[in-house]
C-alpha cells in the first residue's frame, strides 16, 4: 500500500480528498487508480514535464517515470512545478 | 418576479459569476469557481440550464467543466482525447457550442490544436470530428500566438446540416452535411502575412459570428480585418475604413434584433494589443460594416488594454466586453458603459445570459 498525496487545485476535482492509499507496483499504475488520472497522464501515459513526482522523496522521472517501481514505498508526492512573475 | 442578466466571466484563475439587475447598472460579482484554472470559454445552456466551461491547466491539461446547479458543484467530462494514430494530443479547450433546439444533449467543442469535438450525451463524452481531424489542407494550417485554436463554431437555426468553425490560422470552414465534410470558405479574406496574401486556407479568423436572423450573413474579426459575407462565406467584404480606426482586433459583437449592426473593438496592430494611442472604445456599424462610429462613453481614457477573442459578448439589450487588467463593462441606457467590476484576474472569456428568480 503506498499513500498518493495530491496538490489541493486537484483535490478540489477528486471531492475535496487531497490523500489516497492505493495497491500498485509502478508509479504510472498508483495514478491510474486516482479519480484525477485524466489531469495527471496524456494519452500516452506521460505526465507533463511540468510535473513532478516524488517517491519517498526521489523524483521518479530518474527512475523510469512511469514505470518506477514502488517495491517498498510509502508515499509518492505530486508535485506541480510552476513559476514565474 | 426578478430579472437580470448573468454574466460568466472566464478569467486566467477561474470563473466569476457577475449578476446584473435589468438595467446593467447594479451588480453583485460571485467566485472564483473552477477556482485556478483558466477558463477559455463558458456558457449556460439555454436549453437547460447547465453551466459549461472550457476550463485549462498549464500542468493538468484541457477539460470540460460542467454544473447543474449553477456552479455550486461541476464535473469533469471523461478526457478528451485523440486517437493515437492522429500524432496529436489536445492542447486546449477553446470554446463551447450547445447545438441546436432540436438536439437536446449536442454540444461541440473547439479546441487546440485545430480540432473539433462532438458530445451527444450532454458533455460526458466527446468525439473528434473526422472531418476536421482528417482535413486535406491541415498541412497547411499553423498556430498563432494562442495556438491552433478552434475559437469560434456557428450553427445555422435555419439549416441543420450547416455549420461552420474558424481555427487561427486555417480560415473559416463550413459543413453543408452536418459536418462530415468541410470546405474552406476564405474567398477575399486577406493573410497578408503569407507569401500570397489571398491563399485558400492559412487565415487567422479571430471571432466569427452568424447573425441569427440572417443566417446566410456572417460577421467576422480577423488579423487582417473586419469582414462580413452575405452568401454563408462564399465571398467576404473586408469593412476597414469609414470611421474604424484600424482593422486588426479580437472580438466582435452583432445586435441579433438587426442584422446591420456589428460591434467592434480596434486595436493598434497586431504588434500592439490596446486601442491606437491608448483609447479603449468599442465602434459599431448601423450600416452593414460601411460606416463605423465609436462608442466610448463612459469608458476610462485612456487604457491600454487588451480585449481577447472570447472576453465580449451581447444580447438583446446590451454588449458587455471584459480586458486582460481584469476590468468588466456593461452597456448601460443604449450608450453608456459601467465598470462593473475591476480587479480581477486577467479575462479570458465572457457570456452573458438572463436569469430570473
Amino acid at each position: 500500500m503506498v499513500q498518493v498525496v495530491i496538490p489541493s487545485i486537484l483535490a478540489a476535482q477528486a471531492e475535496g480528498r487531497q490523500r489516497f492509499d492505493v495497491e500498485a507496483e509502478t508509479v504510472g499504475e498508483a495514478l491510474r487508480a486516482l479519480p484525477v488520472a485524466d489531469l495527471l497522464l496524456n494519452e500516452r501515459g506521460e505526465w507533463s514535464s511540468n510535473l513532478h513526482v516524488y517517491v519517498d522523496e526521489t523524483d521518479a522521472s530518474e527512475r523510469g517515470g512511469p514505470a518506477c517501481p514502488l517495491t517498498g514505498a510509502r508515499e509518492i508526492r505530486i508535485v506541480a512545478a510552476l513559476s514565474g512573475g | 418576479m426578478a430579472i437580470g442578466v448573468l454574466a460568466l466571466v472566464g478569467t486566467r484563475w477561474g470563473l466569476f459569476t457577475l449578476w446584473g439587475d435589468n438595467d446593467r447598472r447594479g451588480w453583485r460579482v460571485d467566485g472564483p469557481l473552477l477556482d485556478g484554472w483558466g477558463v477559455y470559454h463558458a456558457m449556460v445552456d439555454a436549453r437547460d440550464g447547465t453551466f459549461y466551461a472550457a476550463a485549462n491547466h498549464i500542468v493538468y491539461g484541457p477539460t470540460v467543466q460542467r454544473s447543474a446547479d449553477g456552479g455550486r458543484t461541476w464535473q469533469r467530462s471523461k478526457k478528451i482525447g485523440l486517437p493515437e494514430w492522429s500524432g496529436l494530443t489536445v492542447n486546449a479547450a477553446w470554446h463551447i457550442e450547445p447545438g441546436l433546439l432540436q438536439q437536446p444533449g449536442t454540444l461541440y467543442l473547439g479546441a487546440d490544436p485545430g480540432l473539433l469535438f462532438r458530445s451527444d450525451d450532454a458533455g460526458e463524452t466527446w468525439e473528434p470530428n473526422r472531418g476536421i481531424l482528417e482535413h486535406p489542407t491541415r498541412d497547411r494550417w499553423f498556430p498563432g500566438r494562442g495556438g491552433l485554436c478552434c475559437d469560434s463554431i456557428q450553427l445555422d437555426p435555419g439549416d441543420p446540416q450547416r455549420m461552420y468553425v474558424c481555427i487561427t490560422a486555417a480560415g473559416t470552414l463550413r459543413s453543408d452535411d452536418g459536418g462530415q465534410t468541410w470546405v474552406p470558405v476564405n474567398n477575399n479574406v486577406a493573410a497578408d502575412y503569407l507569401p500570397s496574401p489571398y491563399p485558400e486556407v492559412g487565415q487567422c479568423v479571430h471571432k466569427l459570428l452568424l447573425h441569427p436572423a440572417r443566417p446566410e450573413r456572417l460577421w467576422q474579426q480577423n488579423h487582417c480585418g473586419v469582414y462580413r459575407s452575405d452568401n454563408c462565406g462564399d465571398s467576404w467584404e473586408r469593412l476597414d475604413g469609414n470611421g474604424l480606426p484600424g482593422g486588426f482586433g479580437f472580438p466582435i459583437m452583432i445586435d441579433p434584433k438587426d442584422p446591420d449592426k456589428a460591434f467592434v473593438i480596434p486595436e493598434k496592430s497586431f504588434e500592439y494589443h490596446y486601442g491606437p494611442i491608448g483609447r479603449l472604445a468599442v465602434h459599431r456599424t448601423r450600416d452593414g460594416g460601411q460606416t463605423w462610429e465609436e462608442m466610448s462613453n463612459g469608458l476610462p481614457q485612456p487604457a491600454w488594454a487588451t480585449v481577447l477573442r472570447e472576453a465580449s459578448a451581447f444580447d438583446a439589450d446590451s454588449l458587455y466586453f471584459g480586458t486582460q487588467s481584469g476590468s468588466f463593462f456593461a452597456l448601460a441606457d443604449g450608450d453608456t458603459w459601467v465598470e462593473v467590476a475591476r480587479h480581477l484576474p486577467p479575462i479570458l472569456s465572457v457570456e452573458v445570459t438572463q436569469w430570473s428568480r
